[in-house]
């Protein structure tokens, strides 16, 4: 059976002054959730603008939901829930006006999920927007966003700044709202352990490239870091999926990437001892493809 | 294009600026309450000089602030994301803003205008002869006021808006000036009738093209922008 895709894009490019997002491909089915893990000013925000048709790309093509972006964001976005870290609500008026504006262009404005989700964020209705702190904003953005039953929530740094108890709450909810197989989640972070935590599929951006795109899982099967001893301080075999190596004496800890059962066997073929195989945390993942990028960008300015 | 939304944001924009419109309102009607008590207790030219200021301060003021609160502060305070996520289009955004915008100043230029047009030919502060001068006066604030409105709207832009206030303002001036000393004008400024000759009337028509070209220009340019936060 055919998943219907949440959010296509194939080739997307965005030139600006000082940044450049290049041919960017993004992909995942309906029912899942997309973490697009990156630096500030890697392009995060930018790809999700594009995807909501807040901009608009120089090349290439955005689907969302089955709805071409731009020309078809009224419809798209009738069944998104966008929140961005730097977006604001007025500050002059009260949540419940928030609300009643919402209320008043969603026709699948759901009023007992809004007052169910107010009471459980804690947040007074007849609070003004000002008088709000910025765990409270997100929460209410969050609830805005939640009650009018979106099918796909596209978060721009919904975690920036919170506390770890509101972060939590966040991500509890945005899971709580994935009900069935017809309602997904792109959202961007540069917290690694957020993303960890709900994402099903994980996306690495860098410098306005996509460096790595995968399932989570395999994105955590495919990398090791290898504790080696050398009694004759040798040379490491020549492998493509190194990633990372550091020596210290006759210790030696190696990073690999596309890990397969066979590896510890090509090392100690080599004359080391393998001591330890570890798993890395997402983050260390991330930081080696950063890394790695940033070694063949150099090789590139080079040639 | 959706209308309901064009409607549903106006009617946004209009709740969270009614504080504003009501004060001016009220700053308004003072005026014009100050202006028939200065009625005949100062000279005809004072009365008119002091009673303009007074009538027009508010409701440009008004109309300035206006355009600043839902225009410019819409992009500055970063709630134009928050509107942009909605369904809304780049169009419907454009038409809610100039249908928040225009009606609440034309309310209040109407009224000034009225207002000023009762004072100064209904009581005979000044000779019929002045009428198509200081028709051109009020259609010329109307213009600028088009203008800016537009600046506002496709920069939004609190320095860019200031700096096109107050070439407006001056520009406002200046062409008032040249007007005055415009012989087909001036000749009958003092005539006991006034006057609608051709040149009266080309500069009326083009003042009024002026107003729908700016407002046209804004509808336009702002919907071939691709990028809209």
């Amino acid at each position: 059976m055919n998943i219907p895709m949440a959010v296509q894009c194939s080739g997307i490019s965005k030139r600006y002054p000082h940044f450049q997002l290049q041919n960017v491909d993004l992909a995942f089915e309906q029912g899942a959730v997309m973490g697009l893990v990156g630096p500030n000013g890697a392009g995060k925000s930018t790809i999700l603008r594009i995807v909501m048709g807040l901009i608009a790309a120089d090349s290439g093509s955005v689907n969302v939901l089955g709805y071409p972006m731009p020309s078809n964001q009224i419809a798209a976005k009738r069944n998104i829930g966008f929140i961005a870290e730097d977006m604001r609500l007025y500050e002059s008026e009260t949540i419940a006006f928030h609300m009643e504006f919402i209320k008043s262009i969603f026709d699948s404005w759901d009023g007992d999920y809004a007052a169910n989700l107010l009471r459980r964020f804690d947040l007074n209705k007849e609070q003004k927007v000002k008088g709000l702190s910025h765990g409270q904003r997100v929460k209410t953005t969050l609830m805005l966003a939640l009650a009018r039953r979106p099918r796909l929530l596209a978060f721009d740094e919904p975690t920036t700044g919170l506390d770890p108890a509101v972060r939590k709450e966040v991500l509890d909810e945005m899971m709580n709202s994935m009900e069935d197989e017809t309602h997904s989640i792109l959202f961007s972070s540069h917290n690694t352990l957020d993303v960890e935590q709900i994402s099903d599929y994980i996306t690495f951006i860098y410098g306005g490239r996509i460096i790595e795109s995968q399932n989570k899982e395999d994105f955590l099967d495919g990398w090791r870091r290898l504790r080696l001893v050398s009694a004759q301080n040798r040379d490491l075999p020549q492998l493509s999926n190194i990633s990372d190596i550091h020596r210290s004496g006759k210790l030696c800890a190696v990073t690999v990437k596309n890990y397969e059962d066979s590896l510890p066997e090509k090392f100690t073929d080599a004359g080391f001892v393998v001591n330890d195989i570890e798993r890395l945390t997402l983050e260390e993942i991330f930081l080696s493809n950063v890394q790695l990028a940033k070694n063949e960008a150099k090789k590139e300015l080079v040639l | 294009m959706n209308n309901s939304i064009v409607f549903l944001l106006a009617k946004k924009d209009f709740l969270i600026t009614r504080k504003i419109i009501t004060t001016f309102a009220i700053v308004s009607l003072v005026m014009i309450a100050l202006v028939y008590l200065l009625q005949g207790r100062v000279a005809n030219m004072v009365f008119y000089n002091v009673g303009f200021s007074l009538l027009i301060i508010p409701g440009a003021s008004c109309g300035i602030v206006l355009l600043m609160q839902t225009n410019v502060f819409e992009k500055a305070k970063s709630t134009q994301a928050f509107i942009m996520s909605l369904p809304v289009t780049v169009r419907e955004f454009t038409l809610a803003k100039l249908l928040i915008n225009l009606p609440i100043f034309g309310a209040y230029w109407i009224v000034i205008c009225a207002v000023a047009f009762y004072f100064a030919f209904g009581q005979g502060v000044f000779p019929m002869g002045t009428l198509p001068f200081i028709t051109m006066i009020f259609l010329g604030i109307f213009v600028a006021y088009t203008f800016i409105l537009g600046v506002s709207l496709l920069f939004q832009s609190l320095g860019i808006t200031i700096l096109s206030i107050m070439f407006f303002e001056m520009g406002t001036s200046a062409y008032l000036w040249v007007l005055a000393y415009m012989e087909p004008i001036n000749t009958h400024i003092f005539g006991p009738v006034a006057v609608w000759n051709s040149t009266a009337i080309t500069i009326v028509a083009l003042q009024v093209l002026a107003a729908v070209f700016a407002v046209s220009m804004t509808y336009f340019l702002q919907n071939r922008k691709r990028d809209f936060i």
